[in-house]
């Protein structure tokens, strides 16, 4: 089958620097046939053939990341680094420009805990099943902090500014030291890595002088081979509060009785506030309730809720801890909810020997959540859209309203959540589709950037976004003609002057591609 | 051998006392022993109890026959076209993270109790 080649290569070409990644990662792991192609597309987009990749490479070692990397070069071949590539609602395992060679580091799975401390040191194959099994495995006291997918790298979820449902959920914040393979195939390690052998890098961030991690995180400037991560001990107790409530509205207060606890520390956790339907879609398929096109009426959504006792939102607080402390939490979360129209209130316990609480909030990997894709029957699907808000009632309950009109405008089913920062939300929305219904995802497109454009009249920006829109979300961050952009690009032709590493990631193009932003 | 409740083998509450009496309820040849581990460790994130394979699989077949284990009708042909393809909301899975040996002793165990 004809396929994409990287931009600018003959297929003589492509075949000779393949036959180089096979000297240098052994015949078996250079990955290149329609098959091939297929398993590192994205299943989830609305077009896969729009970022479909040319083949795969996948290195075991960091020297063969290295020789991979100075070969790219000299066969001037775009990779995508890939730790896991379960990335799913943001692009899977697939490349923002068609016809890169996707980078697997999925073979590379040693890891080091350093259980005093609290660190581990991962290379970007571990799962987070993987470390999950290795702590159960050698009786570990940690816990791990997981996305509700959690199917993917540790490494790769950190790197794309990731989040979980513990004290550790900010992943991105987590991260201390990493090891990294230059665009020129050079190897650094940042903070006090940059000392050999120093017993500090996983303890100490910054090192001296400027600090370099947040550099590696959503951008083409380097292949992390190993990410430091401090984990949180198992705590004496994690004690909980779930909450419903009943109308739309109720957002506006809900926000504002959280926002100080979070802000003051109180709440360590994020909490996020998830309208109905993020259970809903796990639990159930919309062909029970509804068989119309458009977003779902009133009297449906009512009917689901009653079903399954939810609120128009639900809201899971969890405190960790010794219990003199977390029962004192429980108690002044509680007080500030005092007086409030809530709907329901359930308490929840866990204490130090216990069973296990096979959840997101006691670290535990699941992957339950992506039942969801299937919410309307048929091969379904999501993009996000994710804007940072302030962590302000009115904020939070206007840009509810605008989002969710513009859901029923396009006649999409409303999949909304804030989840609660220091002192902003990160207000992710799926966006819910059947890969198997034409008409549908004609729509999506169209939504999405209706969406993002609503946004950024109010001067939102999102946190995160899929490989289509990498570039559109890009051009919203625009103070002084987009500075900051422009900053981006000099760094990475600085560093890539090639090109080779990821181009068009987070919207950042090498001069080598510039012709494909699109 | 390994046979710890990981969160692989059970994804959720209630499926740990499940997924015990499965891994200890059939005497198994090697092949079949290295077929399993393999799928606990490749396949169990979704298909253990709990998991969204065995989720979805639920909504369209009886109790029980959404895990894969408890299965007589599963070929090889099927699973190694299921995995490769992706089939329903399971995506594709490739090369690098499941071999094609490693598929092919998956695929002998899970059809293991196949009837021809
Ligand atoms: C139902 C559902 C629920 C989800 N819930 C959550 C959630 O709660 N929290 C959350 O964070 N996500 C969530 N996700 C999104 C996603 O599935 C996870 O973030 C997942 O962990 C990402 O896949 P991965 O870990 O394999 O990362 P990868 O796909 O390997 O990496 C992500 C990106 O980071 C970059 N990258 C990766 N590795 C490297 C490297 N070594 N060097 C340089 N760059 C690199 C690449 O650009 C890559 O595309 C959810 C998805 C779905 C479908």
């Amino acid at each position: 089958m004809a396929f994409d080649l990287p931009p600018g290569l003959t297929a003589r070409e492509f075949e000779r620097a393949l036959a180089a990644f096979a000297g240098a990662v052994g015949e078996q792991w250079v990955l290149a046939t329609d098959e091939d192609r297929a398993t590192y597309s994205d299943h989830f987009a609305i077009d896969e053939a729009a970022h479909r990749p040319s083949a795969a490479v996948a290195p075991l070692t960091v020297e063969e990341v290295q020789a991979v990397v100075r070969l790219a070069n000299e066969h001037k071949v775009p990779l995508w680094p890939i730790s896991r590539g379960k990335n799913f609602g943001y692009g899977g395992a697939a490349p923002r420009l068609k016809g890169s060679v996707v980078l697997d580091l999925s073979r590379m799975k040693k890891l080091e805990i350093d259980v005093e401390n609290g660190t581990a040191l991962v290379e970007p194959g571990v799962g987070f099943y993987d470390l999950y099994d290795y702590i159960k495995k050698n009786d570990i006291p940690l816990w791990l902090s997981v996305p509700g997918n959690s199917w993917g790298s540790v490494c790769g979820n950190a790197l794309d500014r990731g989040v979980g449902y513990t004290t550790y959920g900010d992943h991105t914040a987590q991260i201390c030291g990493l090891e990294v393979v230059m665009p020129d195939g050079d190897l650094v390690r940042t903070g006090m890595g940059a000392m050999t052998n120093a017993p500090t890098w996983q303890l100490y961030r910054y090192g001296f002088g400027p600090s370099w991690d947040q550099m590696f995180v959503q951008s083409n400037f380097g292949v992390v081979t190993k990410l430091g991560l401090w984990m949180m001990r198992e705590p004496e107790t994690m004690l909980g509060i779930d909450m419903e409530f009943d109308k739309a509205d109720d957002l506006e207060w809900i926000v504002d009785t959280l926002a100080p606890l979070r802000r003051e520390g109180i709440l360590r956790q994020a909490p996020s506030i998830g309208s109905w339907l993020r259970g809903a879609a796990v639990l159930t398929t919309r062909a029970e309730w509804y068989d119309k096109p458009g977003a779902l009426p009133d009297s449906v959504i009512d009917a689901i809720r009653k079903k399954f006792s939810m609120g128009w939102w639900s809201l899971s607080m969890r405190f960790y801890g010794p219990e003199e402390i977390t029962a004192a939490t429980a108690k002044v979360v509680r007080k500030a909810f005092n007086g409030r129209p809530v709907l329901s209130i359930k308490e929840t316990a866990w204490r130090q020997g216990d069973p296990p609480e096979l959840s997101a909030w006691a670290g535990v990997p699941i992957t339950f959540p992506l039942q969801n894709a299937n919410w309307h029957g048929g091969r379904g699907g999501h993009v996000g859209f994710s804007p940072v808000l302030p962590a302000n009632g009115r904020a939070a309950l206007a840009q509810f309203h605008r989002t969710y009109a513009r859901y029923k405008e396009f006649g999409m089913d409303y999949h909304g959540s804030f989840a609660m920062g220091e002192r902003h939300i990160t207000n992710v929305n799926q966006v819910l589709f059947n890969k198997d219904d034409p008409e549908m995802m004609a729509r999506v497109d169209k939504f999405f950037r209706a969406l993002v454009d609503d946004a950024t009249k109010q001067r939102y920006g999102e946190y995160r976004t899929h490989l289509d829109y990498m570039d559109l979300v890009a051009s919203t961050y625009d103070f002084n003609d987009r500075a900051l952009l422009r900053l981006n690009e000099k760094v990475k032709n600085a560093l890539d002057p090639n090109g080779i590493l990821a181009p068009g990631k987070s919207g950042i193009w090498p001069a080598r591609y510039a012709g494909e932003r699109s | 051998m390994n046979r710890m409740p990981t969160a692989r083998r059970c994804a959720l509450a209630g499926g740990l006392s499940l997924c015990l009496a499965l891994s200890w309820s059939f005497a198994e040849t090697p092949q079949e022993d290295a077929g399993r581990r393999l799928y606990e460790e490749k396949c169990g994130m979704c298909h253990a109890a709990g998991g969204m394979g065995t989720g979805l699989l639920a909504r369209r077949y009886p109790p029980g026959q959404e895990l894969l284990e408890q299965r007589s009708n599963l070929t090889p042909a099927f699973i190694e076209v299921a995995v490769r393809s992706g089939i329903g909301n399971m995506p594709r899975i490739s090369r690098a993270e499941v071999s094609d040996e490693q598929l092919a002793l998956i695929s002998r165990y899970l059809s293991r109790q196949a009837t021809p």
